[in-house]
Formats: C-alpha cells, sequence, structure tokens
C-alpha cells in the first residue's frame, strides 16, 4: 500500500470509519506485536499492551501528521507504552533470560546440520540463551534499535521515526550493539 | 598463505545489510568462513525472533480495541444484520404468496346462454356437440362424471 493510500484510510479514520480503522490496524499490528513480545519482560501481558497500544493509536489519530509511516508512528507508541510499563514495575530486564516456551520450537535451527545430537541441542539452546542474555544487558537504547532492527524488522529511517532521533544516531546505536551481541555469541562457539 | 578475513566493522556491516566497499565484498562472497559468520548470526537473530501471532490472536485484539474505541463490533453487526434479514423476509414472505395470481373464474352465465343456443337449435346434437363439452369441462381439468338434465 502507498503512502497516499494510508493517509487516505487515515483521514477516513479520523471521520469515525471503523472500517477504515481496522484496515489500517490490520496493515501494521504485527509490528506491535513483535515490539511488545520484545521490549516487555516474560511475564508481562503482552496481548495486552498489543491493545492498549492500538486504542492509544485510535485516539491519537488527529495527532499523526503523516510525515513519517504509520507503521513507524504504530511503534513508537508502542515503545513508549512499553517503557512505561517498565518503569511502573521497576522492571530492569529488557528481554527475559529464560525462554518463552513457543521460542523453544526448534533450537536446531541455528546450526546449520542435519544430524541432530544431544551436543547440538545443547550448543543451539546455549546460542539462544546467549543472545538474549546478552541484549537484555545491552544499554536501553542500544536494546531498542537492535529490537526494532532486528526483531521488529524496522529499517533505519523506520526506527529513527519510532524512537525520534536521527538516522546517524541509529546507525551509532546499532552497531555497538550487534559488536557486542556478537562477540558474546561467537565466544560460546567451540 | 594467509587469508585476510572481514574485521569486526566489515562484519557489523554486512550483518546490517549494508554495502561493503569493493575488496570487503569481494572477499565475502567468496570466503566460506565469514559467510558462515554472518548467516550464523543472522540465523540466530531469526530463531530468537520467534513465530508472529496467529490471525485468530490477532483478529480478538484488534477487535477489542477497536471496540473500546467506539467502532461497534462486528460480531454485535453481524447478529444485527442477521436478525434484521431475517424479519425483512418474513414479512415480504406473505406479500409475495397473496401476489400469486389466482385461477382464472370460468363465466357461468356465458356457458349458460351458450348452451341454450344450442339446445334451442338441436337438443339431440348439443348433447355430443364438442364445443359445449369443451366449454363446460375444459380440457385438462379433472372432473368426476356429469349429467346435464
Amino acid at each position: 500500500m502507498g503512502r497516499e493510500d494510508e493517509r487516505e484510510l487515515v483521514g477516513s479514520a479520523r471521520r469515525g470509519d471503523s472500517d477504515a480503522a481496522e484496515r489500517l490496524l490490520e496493515l501494521h499490528e504485527v509490528l506491535v506485536f513483535r515490539t511488545c513480545r520484545r521490549l516487555l519482560p516474560q511475564g508481562e501481558d503482552v496481548e495486552g499492551a498489543v491493545q492498549e497500544t492500538l486504542l492509544r493509536a485510535l485516539k491519537s489519530l488527529p495527532r499523526f501528521t503523516g510525515e513519517g509511516s504509520f507503521g513507524s508512528w504504530l511503534v513508537a507508541i508502542a515503545v513508549n507504552l512499553c517503557r512505561d510499563r517498565l518503569r511502573r514495575r521497576r522492571l530492569v530486564p529488557f528481554l527475559p533470560l529464560e525462554a518463552r516456551d513457543e521460542d523453544d520450537a526448534d533450537p536446531l535451527a541455528v546450526i546449520p546440520s542435519s544430524e541432530p545430537n544431544p551436543e547440538r541441542v545443547a550448543m543451539a539452546r546455549e546460542a539462544v540463551h546467549r543472545m538474549r542474555r546478552e541484549v537484555s544487558r545491552l544499554p536501553r537504547r542500544q536494546r531498542e534499535v537492535f529490537a526494532l532492527r532486528f526483531f521488529v524488522g524496522l529499517d533505519l529511517e523506520g526506527i529513527a521515526a519510532a524512537l525520534s532521533v536521527d538516522v546517524g544516531t541509529v546507525k551509532t546505536h546499532l552497531h555497538r550493539a550487534v559488536h557486542r551481541v556478537r562477540l558474546a555469541v561467537e565466544e560460546a562457539r567451540p | 598463505m594467509s587469508v585476510n578475513h572481514l574485521n569486526d566493522d566489515e562484519l557489523n556491516r554486512a550483518l546490517l545489510g549494508e554495502e561493503l566497499g569493493g575488496e570487503a565484498a569481494e572477499h565475502l562472497s567468496s570466503c566460506l568462513v565469514c559467510r558462515r559468520r554472518r548467516d550464523e548470526f543472522l540465523a540466530l537473530v531469526e530463531e530468537v525472533r520467534g513465530a508472529d501471532p496467529d490471525e485468530a490472536t490477532r483478529a480478538r485484539v484488534r477487535e477489542q480495541a477497536l471496540t473500546l474505541w467506539g467502532a461497534p463490533s462486528r460480531r454485535h453487526w453481524l447478529r444485527w444484520a442477521a436478525a434484521a434479514a431475517a424479519v425483512v423476509v418474513l414479512s415480504v414472505l406473505p406479500l409475495l404468496r397473496s401476489r400469486t395470481p389466482a385461477p382464472k373464474p370460468v363465466n357461468a352465465d356465458a356457458v349458460l346462454v351458450e348452451v341454450n343456443k344450442v339446445l334451442e337449435r338441436d337438443p339431440l346434437s348439443a348433447m355430443a356437440s364438442e364445443d359445449v363439452v369443451d366449454t363446460v369441462v375444459p380440457v385438462g381439468s379433472q372432473v368426476g362424471e356429469r349429467s346435464i338434465s
């Protein structure tokens, strides 16, 4: 969908057209799910956070300027909501140290081989845990850019818009974060 | 023979999908070790990212948000639409039935006039006249025995 079509949908939704609002959410809600899932710690109500983000967005439609994409604007609301929740609960960890159940479906996928064995399973689990742990230990801004780039799938401009910073700042934080996480993961390899 | 693999900065840029310089890009395309470092990291990222929520979950959360926003719930809307359609069908059905054309009534007076005319002319042959029989008993009608007296 082009930017122009998106603006039309936003305009209709602002005038109370619920079909247009629904279409807008349908197009971008997966970004909110990914953001909340990765910015909130284990045990936090992700679906509740997504619902609240979508509701905040609908109520704030008149304030959407249309300068950036609607998706980035939605992610910005999700990021702020997650920060609020973390602050309110005084939770330090950004990502859960322990895996969520659904994340452990196939740990072997990270090791390219066709011969599963206990050693490989252990290595794969260790790699996943190590990445989660390292990301959770990053400074807040680095955590956010890393999550938005690799787990949510935003490009540099999208991240910059979502975090209200310039692209250069995003690049700097991203390079530092990638470097640190990569070294930690590679250290664990035999 | 020593091989110069990608340095940290180049590898980080490769992980971020950024353009590498000529030599580095050339090296990456031909070096199995560097490609494997990049690909394993990206595969690990995919693993940690996990799967997106299914459509049912997405639809449920979306609808809750829309309802709280003030949009009429789609399920309620569908129920009202189904109820309205049923009311319309039930109210229109009797009207449709009443508009079904009734069978054309037989003009009994005309039949009797015709019969009298024929009887006056020739009472005996009139009894066997096909015109009279056809008029009194139209083709296709199911009637029992009749007598003219």
